[in-house]
Formats: C-alpha cells, structure tokens, sequence
C-alpha cells in the first residue's frame, strides 16, 4: 500500500477506513464473511469452525483471527465491520461486545463508558 | 409533476428495526426514539404519500467488493427483504414504483450522475429499519418506495457536495414526471458514530445538534465539508450523513421544519426530522382544515 493510501485509511488514532488495497488483502475473508449472509452456512460453521474456515481456504493468519475473536485485527487487515458483524452475529457476539473488544475493553468496562444502556 | 412535498430524516441502525420487531417502542431504553416516530408516524397519514423516495446505504448485502456501486437506484416493481446474516426480518416485501424509478434514472443520467440501475436489490437494515418505524406493514404497506443507495463504505465515497447535488437532480427529475404523483423524500442513517476501531463508540451530541441546525437553514455550508470533517467531530460512520444532504437537496431552499427529535443512545446520536417543503405544499391550501 501507497503511504498515501495508509494514511488515508488510517486517518486519526482509532480510527480505519476500507480502500482499495486493504479490501483487496481482506478480501478472501470478506468473502467468508458475507457467505454468513445464508442460513444453512451459518450453521455450518457454528458446528464445524474449523472444517468451515479450512474447506473455504482461509489462511492461517485469517483463522486465527476468528479463532481469537479479534475483530478489531479483521478491521486493520480489510475486512469492513458490518462483515466482521456477521462473523461475531454468528458466534454469538453481539455490537456491544464486539466494540468492547476493539476498545481493549471488558463489556463491563465499555458499559460504564455509555450514557444508556439496553437491559435485555 | 411529482411533487416533493416534504424530507424526513430517520436513524437506519438494525437495532431500530429490531425493537420494532420485539414491540420495544415503549421499554425505558427505546421510548426516546420511538416517541420522535410518533409525529412522523401522524405526517404520513396526514401526507399519504404515493412514494417515498429513500436515500440510505448497502451495508455489504446486496452489494459485495466485486462490484460498488457510488449511487445505486432500486427499480423493482417489488424490493426483496434481505437475510443479513441473522434471519430475515418477518416484513413483507416492498412494492417499488418502475415507472418513476426509471423516469429518475433517465432524468439523472441526463443529468451526469450515472446510477447503477438495480432490478434486483433486497433491502437490508439501511431502508428497513426506517420504513418499519414510520410505517404500517398490515394490510400492506401504504407507500411506494424508490430505495437510491450511496456508497458510504468502502473509498472512494462520493462528496457530500456531490449528494446535495443529487437530491437537487431528484427533485428536477420529479418536477418533469408526467404523472400526479406526491413525494416525500427520507435521509437515513447518522448521526454521530463509529462502529470500528478503539474509538468505536465515539457519539458527538454538540456537533449532532450544529449539524441539525445548519441542515435546516444552511445545508450549503454542510456541503462544503470534507469527509475527513465528519469523521473527525462525529465518528468514521457519520460520514453517512452525506444521505441527510441528499434529502435536504430535494427539498426547496427554505423548509419549514417541525419536528426535530434527538437520543443520544448506546452507540449512536439518533435524529429524526420532519421538514416541510415550502414550494410544495402537503395539503393543497383549500382543503386545509379539513384533515
């Protein structure tokens, strides 16, 4: 990636932008995470994240990131968040919980940040 | 003449629409949001619009990295309701209006603003979740509606200039429409908010509140920004408030707006707006008094 590119999506601390060359190093794990868009794919990996991660040719590097539940090293690697959002949406992991991990956060500690809160 | 009669603005967040789906509108966490649907709820009875013509954004759904489109215009005669990634939302489809969504195709390629022309475009959270909170699905939904999709994701995004710019070509383009048709024209998405990285969280309610002022009365002035302006004094995803600018440009110079609602929420600012169309009005001015 051009430094020029870099600094355009990676504008401020804290903050990623998806362009052209980031999407296209995220894009096989994009992939994998929109074909969470079909019912019968999302179970399937619930079942099987391993064989489903394997059998779609993820790299090792783009496994351990889901192993690890590091959604925010998703973000940084290309992978836009509403894509991370179905990979977390699957494993159970809700908005909430996905921005306290990418904070550095307990959810305990990312509620406490918030003005309200939903009781579910 | 189609005549735009007046510009709402509404949240687009999944989480709106699945309140509505769990009936939440009156819990202590979604009754401030849900009391600002209200009188918006009461202008569209009121308005009985034949169409409603929706800005808002793909969110990876009906669009993927193989192709993006910068503006995209549904012409279905019927919009698919999308499967996200956790079910589909138990919502009937939603009728589309062919003939004035190719008639707004025409009119913006003409125009030079080439839209991606979509016949198939099942709708996710971005246009679901505002028409389910300002409408009624039983029997059928009372409305028309045009989905035009912005880019907001992936760069380059299209300027806030140039979305000011295409509501203002929307509103010719419906001006040269043969038919008697009214209109109202809905901005989604926004306010403040990021949803990625540490910052994810960020919420500016100052800022919030400036923009809702100056998109009244000022919206050249919000037009003028630049991208990296939204970002930084309301969050990487507020830049989707480019959608607000193409609602405003629809609609006359001078709005009468009258009702402005704000909820500074978990996660984002929500705003909703009702602006009345000054040159167009709702109700033709002898039967006024009568609704």
């Amino acid at each position: 990636m051009k430094p020029s590119e870099r600094e355009f999506a990676h504008p401020s601390p804290g903050t990623y932008l998806l362009t052209v060359s980031l999407a296209q190093q995220g894009y096989r794990l994009s992939s994998f995470c929109r074909s969470l868009m079909r019912p019968e794919s999302r179970a399937a990996f619930k079942a099987d994240e391993e064989g489903i991660m394997r059998a779609f040719g993820l790299s090792e590097t783009e496994r351990e990131m889901i192993r690890a539940r590091d959604w925010l090293a998703m973000v940084r690697y290309g992978v836009n968040h509403f894509l991370v959002f179905r990979v977390a949406g699957t494993l159970g992991v809700g908005l909430t919980g996905t921005a306290a991990q990418m904070r550095g956060e307990t959810l305990e500690e990312f509620r406490r940040t918030r003005r309200v809160w939903e009781e579910r | 003449m189609a005549r735009i009669v007046g510009g709402l603005g509404s949240p687009h967040a999944p989480a709106v629409g699945a309140a509505v789906d769990r009936h939440d509108e009156e819990t202590p966490y979604w009754k401030p949001l849900f009391d600002g649907y209200r009188p918006m709820r009461a202008w569209l009875e009121r308005a009985q619009p034949d169409v409603l013509i929706l800005f808002s954004n793909d969110h990876f759904t009906s669009f993927f990295l193989d192709a993006i489109p910068t503006f995209a215009i549904g012409v279905a005669g019927v919009h698919e309701i999308a499967d996200e990634g956790w079910g589909k939302r138990p919502l009937p489809p939603v009728p589309g209006d062919t003939d004035l969504a190719w008639h707004l195709s025409k009119s913006l390629v003409d125009e030079g603003f080439d839209p991606t022309v979509c016949h198939r475009m099942p709708l996710d959270h971005g246009c679901l979740s505002p028409l389910s909170a300002l409408l009624s699905w039983t029997p059928r939904w009372p409305v028309r509606v045009i989905p035009i999709l912005v880019n907001v994701l992936h760069f380059p995004i299209p300027t806030p200039a140039r979305c000011f710019q295409l509501g203002q070509a929307v509103r010719r383009a419906a001006a040269s429409y043969p038919d008697d048709l009214k209109v109202v024209v809905l901005g989604t998405g926004g306010l403040s908010h990021q949803l990625t990285g540490e910052r994810f969280g960020y919420i500016n309610p100052q800022w919030d509140a400036e923009f809702l002022d100056r998109l009244e009365r000022d919206p050249e002035s919000l037009a003028a920004l630049r991208h990296q302006d939204f970002i930084e004094r309301g969050g990487s995803e507020s830049v989707e408030v480019i959608l607000w600018l193409c609602m405003r440009g629809a609609l006359s110079r001078q709005v009468r707006c009258i009702h402005r609602n704000y909820y500074h929420a978990t996660l984002t600012g929500y705003a909703q707006v009702i602006y009345e169309d000054t040159e167009n009005e709702v109700v033709a001015p002898s039967l006024r008094g009568a609704a």
